[in-house]
């Protein structure tokens, strides 16, 4: 058992796409689970089971109540005893009593507090303390204030989800007679009744269920996203035991004891035994319930809560998002490091400067050498070392921290609130998960997207079939304009078929073809499906949507697959009840790819019929079979029309044959584990095959495989797809597709979604690889395209050619050393590049490569549980909130409904997220460091003695109060173009992946200008002040007017987007400078407190003192200058380039537009294809060319003889063109 | 440092746990509120910037600055200021041996006289100043060895000053009053302006009232136990230690300008921002009748010379100076707003040069991609 499950997360994982072929395993599984003669499940002891009995420590007693509730686990403070977890959840961290202490401590964690609680310390110490204490005490609490207000805000939250979780109720066993109680009353050891449809509340050992052999359904979609049904069977001791009795009496006198592992988070794997009356019963995953799972098709289950609450497999599983570090927070951290060790050192200068001063001047006046400690000047120098710590402290940005993460929360939220990435359809907003990545979503280089689900619908519409060579539907008519058929006379009919083929209803109704009977008899019958019944009709679970599509359409047409018990399966065949009796379920195999069924007909007859991959069907029909050459020639059509097919055939099979096979495979279902898998193999492999041969001489009833014909299902793009990556292509992301689908899929999957441009030619193969191999990639497909008609010069080639690598291939190529660095150059010159066969680690594997080789931030984005590797994997992970379920999305950083609101995540949030903090991080540091800067040049003139430029109370609000709001609004509402432009002009974009505002570069003019401006904000000052009778404290005053005037003019210069909010929190906080100085200045409080209140009427006179503010005014303004300048630039160098490129590309656009309108059919020559196209993407990107170089066009007239076909696309479609109209965008930037 | 500080390892806290806890949610519609805040959509200002309307901001800056800085400049220049410097370095100097001889311990003063000579009347009041270079009354040891309390009259703090004023905080076992360095170092010279006219010296009036600021002289200091009898109010404390008559003896003509409040001394706590300084001794108000306050001719200066300063190569001066609207003298924020007033319009043609090369560039040329 334990192997089967072993490969059954084996295959999960290697195989990609198909949620199909998950369920078809899944489910043949579970069949074979079915209790074969002599009770095998619960002898079945094997060596393995056994071996490790040792670590099953986890001993459950049912029924024994009391107990468990003695060894509850429970915690105070840090002291937790007890041993088992109870049933609720506590995700939550404070009580009221703990709050403070809890909140206080974990915020000491953070070394910024501490260092700065150090100051706060050290401040108090009279021999170096050059501030008061509570310069840096405010800004502290104020810091640690907003942060233990979050922390609290969101226990807050926790507690109320929790208590919503744990106030659901169950019902329990409690002495003989079940009664209701919360779910947090629950205790292991409790024998729980689950009904139909309720959600499972603990980890429970299935005892016994109503349904036959005490099997049930459960829906797993919480926890690993797969929306099929599971099996789940108790043991047929307890079944056998438990149901013969009335059950509530004997699930009273149970008294089993469950061994098992301790408390672990593998979803997958379960072991342990149940000790009954004196026999130990092997148990595994078979027999759990999980918490979380919903309990389906199954009235009601009982079972024992073997782990509750925290111990549970789901809650152990949860476990932390991983902590990713953005760019623009690494390079942060490391400015804020620096700039630590740029205070202790310029601290230590001082400290020398100090030491020179008091040995050469102070000793001199005697005013100042009785004031040197011990008349010491080296110690005294060690002690002005530390009243510099001090006095530079305000250089490190304390609220930097705590504001950054307000700005992420909110930007986070906007994110949530979003209405246009709102998906209408099933109500789902688009989620940030991770607060912390906003910026990065502006720095995407390159996006790696998986295929279906996430491009694709996943939503599939059975389109056309082929039934014995002949074709019915059309697929190229899209799904809005296609017919109803008037199937009214189905009392099943969905309305959901998108196939207009009357001829096909008619033939059906009047049974005139044998061949489409026993077609649609197939589809209804070879299905892992699980069919719901309700009032509205018969829904149909499964976990692919294929099967689904399938047997729905067979449904619409008067095949409706009924109900499935665990040997029957009943067809309503056009109003007529048929009931087949399963004999064998084929399964489904990556390697077989292709599933059967074996069943008995009503009439006796044996069948089977069989469903797989064109390829794997094919060869196994019998030669010369009728319409074999019809079908392939349909399927080819199907497949151009990037519709995925798949064949159908069926075979009778004689009586003598199948005794004698089911004679093996009862022997093979018995032998041990590892041969049975490949006896199975074969054994399926005999009864799929033609087995004329062996046949003809055994039996004269000489039954083959004869092809029915081929279905057709549209996997359609999601809606915006094209669009979207023709955007996102602008805005210079490289998009790679990595799919577990075949090459062919793929291929058309990206000239359809716009990832391929009609004219671009492919790489894969054999040519890739000697291009690989050969010294200079670069050079070889120069020279290799050379002959290529349209191979104007070297970027063309590039920047229309795409890779294609093949799992395989990849592996392949990781095995020699050097081969990914130069796969990764390629790729980076290329146009884009599909990854086919691939499976979740590669996927992995090649998020891994492009991050080690390129400096560029990736974006995963997925649906399905294979992608989670890839999501966790790279910078950023979104997952698609769709058809697959949760998996994806749980692991994701962010979480979407649809592909296409990717381009608004990435191209309006992210991109202002990366420019509001970019600017905001430069500011903030800026107007941190230029201020504190200056008192290292007024140390030169007060001998290094550590004297503040500034009066404390300035340093204690210049952070808090005086100029946070105006940055921070900044940050919160600035956009320099609004969400409609940003998307006009994908081109805006680039400006993130290439790290253009928050760079090394960018931080050292930041802070050449930070150092200007400080100097600025000293000698101005200093030369009014210089030899004049005005005082130290109105240069104080002087000084921080100074600062507060650049600051705000340099905010005002930075804001493009004056919200009413802006303008009236930056005159709040202007305002608030002068009102606070002069509060903080009057004679009453220092009367108070002489000591903290000591600038007494400074501002009172230095307000009214015109020298003030024309020396405060000139520094502020020449600080600032720098700014205005940088801006002026800024604007005269990107102005009129955003002018250009729209008023340019927009009348030769609409001219190519009416050109496109009039050749509308569905299809078209490649020639013509790639021409129109071609020029039309040529125009539409505004690509540089030189003026006199002929138009790709004309080029590939004239050389119409040397263009190579190979070189083109096969034969499709046309791309739908977008509907939109470029309009010239704003050159507000 | 830092890098310990962010919130992430939370956001994944909880983000993980509740959301699966059992499964179950309230099912609420997540419908997002359609407001222009939520939406990002804020009405807002945006203006439409471009080099045609950045560039004018140079020169309109430069236009506005220039002119101030013009007036500021004239308005320096026709400030008279006179400065004699008094140290006594030179040999010459007639206070040369007073500078030479004096310290700290000498009982006697010495005086010395200056003559000098004022080429123009000085019209409107004359602010007399002194001015001392070299001297750190900015350093931090200086700048605390204070105690405000005391200063306000606080009977405790008098009695017991604060530790901040060690080691001028008690002498021979009594409390200093006033205590600290900066009281200790006070300025002690005294000067006094003759005018001569055929030998003959006549006294220039010097008002020493007024040349402190109002909340120095009414909030910040006080004597201790109101202003009658300064001698039993200071009582129990001692005189600071260079200083040679007790602080209620400052001015014993005047109760009003004595003790804590005195003037001079209130000045003089009021500590200088740079090493070079200049602060206000006497104010020579002008003369009812239409004669300058002071006329052109000679003049003497008597200097009773208490104040060493040349252990640590200060200076000492006297400045004569009439003041206007800005002050005194200032001639450096004049020559400064014009310079940057030049540099903005200079700035101005710089950029509409490179504006124009660039747009031209522009025309010419592909459009970039």
């Amino acid at each position: 058992m334990d192997k089967l499950q072993h490969r059954k997360q084996v295959s999960k994982l290697i195989y990609d796409r198909t949620p199909m072929d998950l369920a078809e395993l899944a489910v043949a599984e579970a069949v074979r689970m079915k209790p074969l003669p002599g009770n095998r499940t619960a002898t079945c002891v094997t060596a393995e089971g056994w071996a490790d009995a040792s670590k099953l420590t986890w001993e459950v007693r049912a029924n024994s109540r009391q107990h468990y509730r003695r060894c509850r686990k429970r915690s105070f403070l840090c002291f937790r005893w007890g041993r088992c977890a109870d049933n609720a959840v506590r995700s939550y961290k404070y009580s009221p009593l703990t709050f403070l202490p809890l909140t206080l401590f974990e915020q000491f964690h953070r070394v910024a507090n501490i260092y700065f609680l150090l100051m706060v310390v050290m401040q108090s110490v009279p021999a170096i303390s050059s501030l008061r204490w509570y310069t840096t005490a405010i800004p502290l609490i104020l810091v640690l204030m907003v942060r233990g207000l979050k922390d609290l805000a969101s226990d807050l939250a926790r507690r109320k989800s929790d208590s919503q979780i744990n106030s659901q109720s169950c019902d329990v066993l409690d002495s003989q007679r079940f009664c209701t109680v919360m779910w947090k009353d629950l205790c292991v050891g409790d024998v729980v009744r689950v009904h139909k449809n309720q959600i499972i509340p603990a980890d429970l050992l299935l005892l016994c269920s109503s349904e036959h052999y005490s099997l049930c359904y459960v829906e797993t979609a919480d926890i690993d996203g797969e929306t099929n049904l599971k099996y789940r069977q108790a043991l047929s001791i307890t079944h056998n035991e438990l149901t013969s009795e009335p059950s509530e009496k004997g699930l009273a006198d149970f008294d089993g004891v469950a061994f098992c592992e301790e408390p672990n988070h593998r979803l997958y794997t379960f072991r342990g035994y149940l000790r009954w009356r004196g026999e130990d019963h092997v148990l595994n995953n078979e027999h759990i319930l999980l918490r979380g799972t919903v309990l389906r098709n199954t009235e009601f289950a009982y079972g024992l809560a073997v782990y509750a609450g925290a111990d549970s497999k789901i809650l152990r599983n949860c476990g932390k998002l991983r902590v990713k570090l953005t760019h623009v927070d690494r390079l942060l951290n490391k400015v804020v490091i620096g700039i630590f060790v740029f205070v202790l050192l310029l601290s230590f200068f001082m400290a020398i400067g100090h030491g020179v001063f008091e040995s050469q001047v102070a000793r001199d006046a005697p005013a100042l050498s009785a004031l040197t400690p011990n008349g010491d000047f080296i110690y005294s120098a060690f002690l002005t070392f530390w009243s510099y710590v001090i006095v530079l402290s305000p250089l490190i940005p304390m609220a930097l921290y705590i504001t950054f993460d307000v700005v992420h929360v909110v930007h986070s939220l906007f994110i949530n609130w979003d209405v246009e990435m709102r998906w209408e359809k099933n109500d789902s907003p688009a989620r940030a998960r991770n607060t912390s990545l906003n910026e990065q979503l502006g720095q995407v280089g390159h996006l790696l997207s998986d295929k279906t689900g996430t491009l694709t619908q996943n939503h599939l519409l059975f389109r056309q079939c082929c039934i014995a060579g002949r074709i019915y539907g059309d697929a190229s008519i899209s799904v809005e304009e296609t017919q109803q058929m008037d199937l009214s006379w189905n009392p099943f009919a969905s309305g959901q078929l998108f196939m207009s083929a009357p001829e096909l209803v008619q033939q059906l109704k009047a049974r005139r073809c044998p061949f489409s009977k026993e077609f649609f008899t197939a589809l209804a019958l070879c299905h892992t499906v699980m069919p719901e019944r309700s009032k509205e009709g018969i829904a149909y679970k499964a976990s692919s949507p294929d099967e689904e599509a399938l047997v729905g359409a067979a449904r619409d047409l008067g095949w409706v697959f009924h109900s499935r018990t665990r040997d029957n399966l009943t067809v309503l065949e056009l109003g007529v009840t048929r009931e087949y009796r399963v004999l064998a379920h084929l399964e489904f195999t990556s390697q077989r790819r292709r599933m059967s069924v074996l069943v008995r007909e009503p009439g006796g007859g044996l069948k089977l019929y069989c469903k797989g991959a064109d390829m794997v069907i094919l060869e196994r029909l019998l030669s010369g079979c009728p319409c074999l050459e019809d079908t392939e020639r349909a399927l080819e059509s199907f497949a151009q029309a990037c519709l995925r097919t798949l064949c159908v055939a069926v075979r009778g099979v004689p009586e003598e044959l199948w005794e004698g096979w089911s004679k093996i495979l009862t022997q093979a279902e018995t032998m041990a584990t590892s041969e049975r898998d490949s006896t199975l193999e074969t054994l399926y492999e005999d009864m799929e095959c033609d087995l004329l041969t062996v046949l003809n001489t055994k039996a004269m009833l000489c039954t083959h495989m004869q092809l029915l014909g081929a279905t057709a299902i549209e996997d359609r793009l999601q809606e915006g797809v094209p669009e979207t990556i023709e955007m996102l292509r602008k805005a210079g992301l490289k998009i790679w597709v990595l799919t577990g689908d075949k090459t062919e899929t793929a291929v058309n999957i990206g000239y359809f979604s716009k990832l391929l441009d009609p004219d671009t030619s492919l790489l894969e193969g054999q040519e890739l690889r000697e291009i690989l191999h050969s010294a200079d990639p670069g050079y070889s497909v120069s020279k290799a395209r050379q002959a290529d008609a349209w191979c104007v010069n070297k970027e063309m080639v590039w920047a229309k050619t795409a890779l294609v690598i093949s799992g395989p291939e990849l592996a392949e190529f990781d095995k020699e050393p050097g081969i990914g660095a130069k796969l990764m150059g390629l790729a980076a010159q290329c146009q884009s590049v599909l990854c086919c066969r691939v499976t979740p680690g590669q996927k992995a594997d090649i998020v891994q490569l492009i991050r080690k080789h390129s400096s560029s931030i990736t974006l995963a984005i997925g649906d399905g549980a294979n992608d989670v590797n890839m999501i966790k994997t790279a910078h950023i992970g979104v997952g698609i909130a769709g058809v697959e379920g949760g998996q994806a999305v749980q692991n994701a950083d962010f979480s979407l409904a649809q592909f296409r609101f990717l381009q608004r995540l990435l191209l309006v949030h992210g991109r202002w997220s990366y420019r509001r903090i970019s600017f905001f991080l430069l500011y903030f540091i800026h107007k941190t460091c230029n201020f504190a800067l200056v008192n290292i040049w007024f140390s030169f003139f007060n001998g290094f003695s550590a004297q503040s430029m500034y009066e404390n109370w300035f340093i204690a609000m210049y952070t808090a109060m005086y100029t946070s709001f105006p940055i921070q609004l900044f940050a919160l509402f600035e956009q320099d173009v609004s969400a409609e432009g940003s998307l006009r002009c994908p081109e805006l974009y680039k400006v993130g992946p290439r790290h253009q505002l928050f760079n090394p570069l960018t931080i050292a003019a930041m802070l050449a200008q930070t150092l200007f401006t400080s100097l600025v904000f000293f000698f101005i000052p200093y030369g009014v002040f210089h030899d004049s009778p005005l005082d130290y404290q109105t240069m104080a005053v002087t000084v921080s007017m100074a600062a507060i005037f650049c600051v705000d003019a340099e905010i005002v210069l930075l804001t493009r987007y004056w919200t009413l909010f802006n303008a009236i929190f930056l005159c709040i906080s202007f305002s608030f400078f002068f009102s606070v100085t002069r509060l903080t200045q009057q004679p009453r409080l220092f009367l108070l407190a002489p000591d903290d209140y000591f600038f007494v009427g400074v501002s009172e006179k230095a307000f009214a003192d015109p020298l003030v503010w024309l020396t405060a005014l000139l520094a502020g303004w020449t600080a600032a200058l720098p700014a205005l300048i940088a801006f002026t630039v800024n604007i005269i160098i990107s102005g009129p380039d955003k002018h250009r490129v729209h008023t340019i590309s927009t009348p030769q656009l609409t001219e190519f537009r009416s050109k496109v309108k009039r050749i509308d059919s569905g299809r078209r020559s490649p020639r013509a294809t790639s021409r129109t196209a071609g020029k039309g993407d040529v125009i539409t990107s505004g690509t540089a060319r030189h003026r006199g170089e002929p138009l790709l066009e004309d080029k590939l007239t004239a050389d119409n003889g040397a263009i190579d076909l190979k070189m083109m696309p096969r034969d499709r479609r046309l791309p739908p063109l977008p509907p939109r109209e470029p309009k010239p965008c704003e050159a507000r930037v | 440092m830092a890098s310990g500080y962010n919130a992430k390892e939370e956001d994944g806290h909880h983000s993980g746990a509740p959301g699966n806890g059992g499964g179950a949610g309230a099912v609420k519609s997540k419908k997002p509120d359609n407001t222009a805040f939520k939406q990002q959509r804020l009405p807002a200002w945006q203006p439409i910037l471009t080099a045609g309307t950045v560039l004018p901001a140079f020169f309109v800056i430069g236009l506005i600055f220039i002119p101030i800085g013009i007036g500021l400049f004239v308005t320096s220049n026709n400030i008279k200021e006179f400065e004699i410097d008094y140290t006594g370095v030179d040999a010459s100097s007639p206070c040369y041996n007073c500078a030479r001889n004096f310290s700290w311990n000498s009982t006697s003063s010495c005086t010395c006289s200056v003559p000098f000579t004022l080429e123009q009347p000085f019209e409107s009041n004359v602010f007399m100043y002194y001015g001392l270079s070299n001297f750190y009354q900015n350093h931090r040891r200086y700048v605390k060895s204070r105690d405000d309390s005391q200063l306000n009259g606080d009977q405790t703090s008098l009695k017991s000053p604060s530790k901040e004023c060690e080691p001028y905080r008690m002498s021979d076992g009594l409390p200093i009053a006033p205590c600290g360095a900066i009281a200790n170092s006070l300025f002690n010279d005294t000067l006094e302006l003759y005018y001569v006219v055929n030998n003959s010296k006549t006294p220039v009036t010097l008002v020493k009232k007024g040349i402190a600021w109002w909340t120095d002289k009414h909030v910040k200091f006080r004597n201790p136990g109101g202003n009658n009898n300064l001698t039993v109010a200071f009582q129990g404390t001692s005189k600071p230690v260079n200083w040679r008559t007790p602080v209620s003896e400052l001015d014993p003509t005047d109760p009003e300008n004595n003790g804590f409040i005195n003037e001079d001394f209130i000045v003089w706590m009021r500590t200088a921002a740079l090493p070079t300084f200049r602060k206000l001794y006497r104010i020579i108000q002008k003369k009812a009748d239409l004669t300058p306050t002071l006329a052109s001719g000679r003049y003497v200066l008597e200097v009773s010379y208490n104040y060493p300063v040349r252990s640590f190569d200060g200076r000492k001066r006297v400045i004569l100076s009439t003041i206007s609207w800005m002050g005194g003298k200032n001639p450096f924020l004049g020559i400064a707003y014009i310079t940057v007033g030049s540099v903005c319009f200079f700035l101005g043609v710089v950029l509409l040069i490179i504006h124009h090369k660039y747009d031209n560039r522009n025309n010419s040329a592909d459009i970039p991609n």
